[in-house]
């Protein structure tokens, strides 16, 4: 399949439109590390990836105002419509997601830090199993939005959007495993607190790379999948 | 292709008889009218899906399988385009794909070459009047559709008399109608502040912006239906031009326009429905902000993003 973003007869927009998606995938290859390097710091109890995860954020932050700026130029400069359009304007839509994605695992990355320096293990170690297997879904389904947007592959990303609801149910069960240990002993309960959060990250994070296979989603039809099972019916 | 997108490009149709829930739409005309059968105005329906809403308008001219011969060269090839009242409609399309041509059919412009030949009709309501009909006086019909052309044409007179050209021909004498009709039309075009105090100056000594608003202000002067404009801004600088388009959307109130631009980003800002011809045939019909967000056919998307030849 030819590349959706090539053929213009000035060849100054294929470069810009390649350029700019180029940006933005190796923006989501750094966040998707940040996830996951945050998930193993918290398991491992490694106050040095810890460290590399808090010390990375500046670097995405940096991305997204550069990523975001370079659509917003490529719009002036190029005046883009149709596909095209859509592309530069879902990219600067998915660089804010992939930056919230990557906040989230900084808070994760914090919980490690504090974990490593007396923090009580109690509560991480009761969910180990379930942080071990959302931050899988979660790195699987931002790593298949990313691809997608990068190989313009739409049904790639319609399966990112099906995988949330597995995220979701992990995230109750989880709730559930960590109330239970709450109610038995309450000494952890700043801890439990700490570790609520982290999964509710897990979850987010997996929110974010929905919102990014539905941006690719609208690049290749044009159509505005978000909240479509909650649209209101208005008849104005 | 997804199955929402055929449907939508199939629903764009015109639809020639009225939603049995809406409330019944005639055109005073057809009321008064001594014929037994009423005329009713065929309203325009632009396709829907979940985000869109219906958008019923009257139909000022129908183009209905029209085709175009320039001797033995068919020019149009069966086009059936709603023309929707008092909207701005604009035609795209590559050079030599027709649009030009389809343009000067509306006011009978081919009638002055020998050898051409029109087939189908354009149907202009709320008479019922094939524009292009045989028996129908091609003068009657430039009388009632104006045209502004590429390059500014005023008369070799001044700025009064460019105006009042077509008010004498319609035998106006009396001199206040006259001065009457040259200001509300020289208003109308967005001109009367900067020529009232030249109105007697040969129109020629305009800068050319204002000599392109003096053509549409003689457009103007005989209150025709339909404006045509054949790329009216390719010969101006930016600012005539963002004149002309803020012009354009004024004149919507009052006349139907229709305009030609090879210009896709003038076709975006100023045109409600935008009409994507290819080879003399019709391959795209919607609204403007469908065409320029999401057009239905590849066709279309390769030509706007500049992925033609």
């Amino acid at each position: 399949m030819p590349d959706p973003l090539e053929g213009h007869t000035a060849k100054a927009l294929d470069g810009a439109l390649a350029e700019l998606r180029l940006r933005a995938v190796s923006m989501g290859g750094l966040v998707i590390d940040q996830v996951s390097t945050s998930i193993r710091a918290l398991l491992e109890g490694d106050a040095t990836l810890a460290q590399l995860v808090i010390s990375r954020e500046a670097r995405v932050n940096d991305l997204e105002r550069t990523v975001d700026r370079d659509a917003f130029e490529l719009i002036a400069l190029h005046q883009p419509v149709a596909g095209d359009l859509r592309m530069a304007k879902a990219v600067s839509r998915i660089t804010v997601e992939l930056e919230r994605a990557g906040d989230e695992s900084k808070k994760i990355a914090k919980f490690a830090a504090r974990l490593a320096t007396g923090e009580p293990q109690g509560p991480v170690h009761a969910v180990a199993r379930y942080l071990r297997h959302m931050a899988t879904l979660t790195t699987g389904m931002l790593r298949d939005a990313v691809r997608a947007l990068d190989e313009a592959d739409s049904p790639m990303a319609q399966s990112v959007t099906a995988r949330d609801s597995e995220l979701d149910a992990e995230f109750a069960a989880a709730l559930r495993q960590l109330l239970t240990l709450a109610m038995q002993d309450q000494r952890f309960l700043g801890a439990t607190i700490d570790t609520v959060f982290a999964l509710k990250g897990l979850e987010r994070i997996g929110d974010h790379a929905k919102n990014i296979a539905e941006q690719v989603v609208f690049v290749a039809s044009g159509e505005d999948v978000r909240h479509r099972r909650k649209r209101v019916t208005s008849d104005e | 292709m997804d199955s929402t997108t055929t449907a939508r490009a199939q629903s764009v149709q015109q639809q020639t008889r009225q939603n049995p829930q809406e409330p019944a739409l005639r055109s005073e005309k057809s009321s008064g009218s001594r014929d037994e059968a009423r005329i009713e105005t065929p309203r325009i329906s632009i396709a829907v899906d979940d985000t869109r809403k219906v958008r019923a308008l009257n139909v000022k001219a129908a183009v209905d399988n029209l085709s175009f011969y320039y001797g033995q060269h068919r020019a149009l090839k069966n086009l059936t385009i709603p023309i929707a009242d008092r909207q701005v409609t604009a035609l795209i399309g590559p050079s030599g794909c027709g649009k030009s041509t389809f343009l000067r059919c509306f006011n009978r412009m081919h009638d002055l070459q020998p050898d051409t030949r029109y087939e189908g009709s354009i149907t202009l309501h709320p008479d019922n009047l094939n524009l292009v009909g045989p028996g129908v006086d091609p003068i009657e019909v430039r009388m009632r559709i104006g045209m502004v052309f590429q390059k500014p044409n005023p008369f070799p007179k001044s700025v009064f008399e460019n105006v009042a050209y077509g008010l004498r021909l319609r035998g106006v004498r009396n001199r206040a109608t006259l001065a009457e009709e040259v200001e509300k039309a020289l208003r109308g075009a967005a001109l009367w502040d900067e020529v009232k105090d030249r109105l007697q100056d040969s129109a020629l000594a305009l800068s050319g912006g204002q000599m392109q608003r003096l053509c549409i202000a003689r457009a103007l002067a005989t209150t025709p239906e339909i404006l045509l404009f054949d790329e009216p801004t390719s010969a101006l600088d930016p600012i005539a031009t963002a004149k002309i388009e803020e012009l354009i959307s004024t004149l919507r109130d009052q006349v139907t326009v229709l305009i030609v631009t090879h210009n896709m980003q003038q076709a975006a800002r100023v045109s409600d429905y935008t009409a994507f011809m290819y080879l003399g045939e019709l391959i795209e019909f919607d609204e403007a902000a469908k065409i320029f967000t999401n057009p239905s056919k590849k066709a279309t998307e390769d030509y706007i993003t500049g992925r033609y030849g």
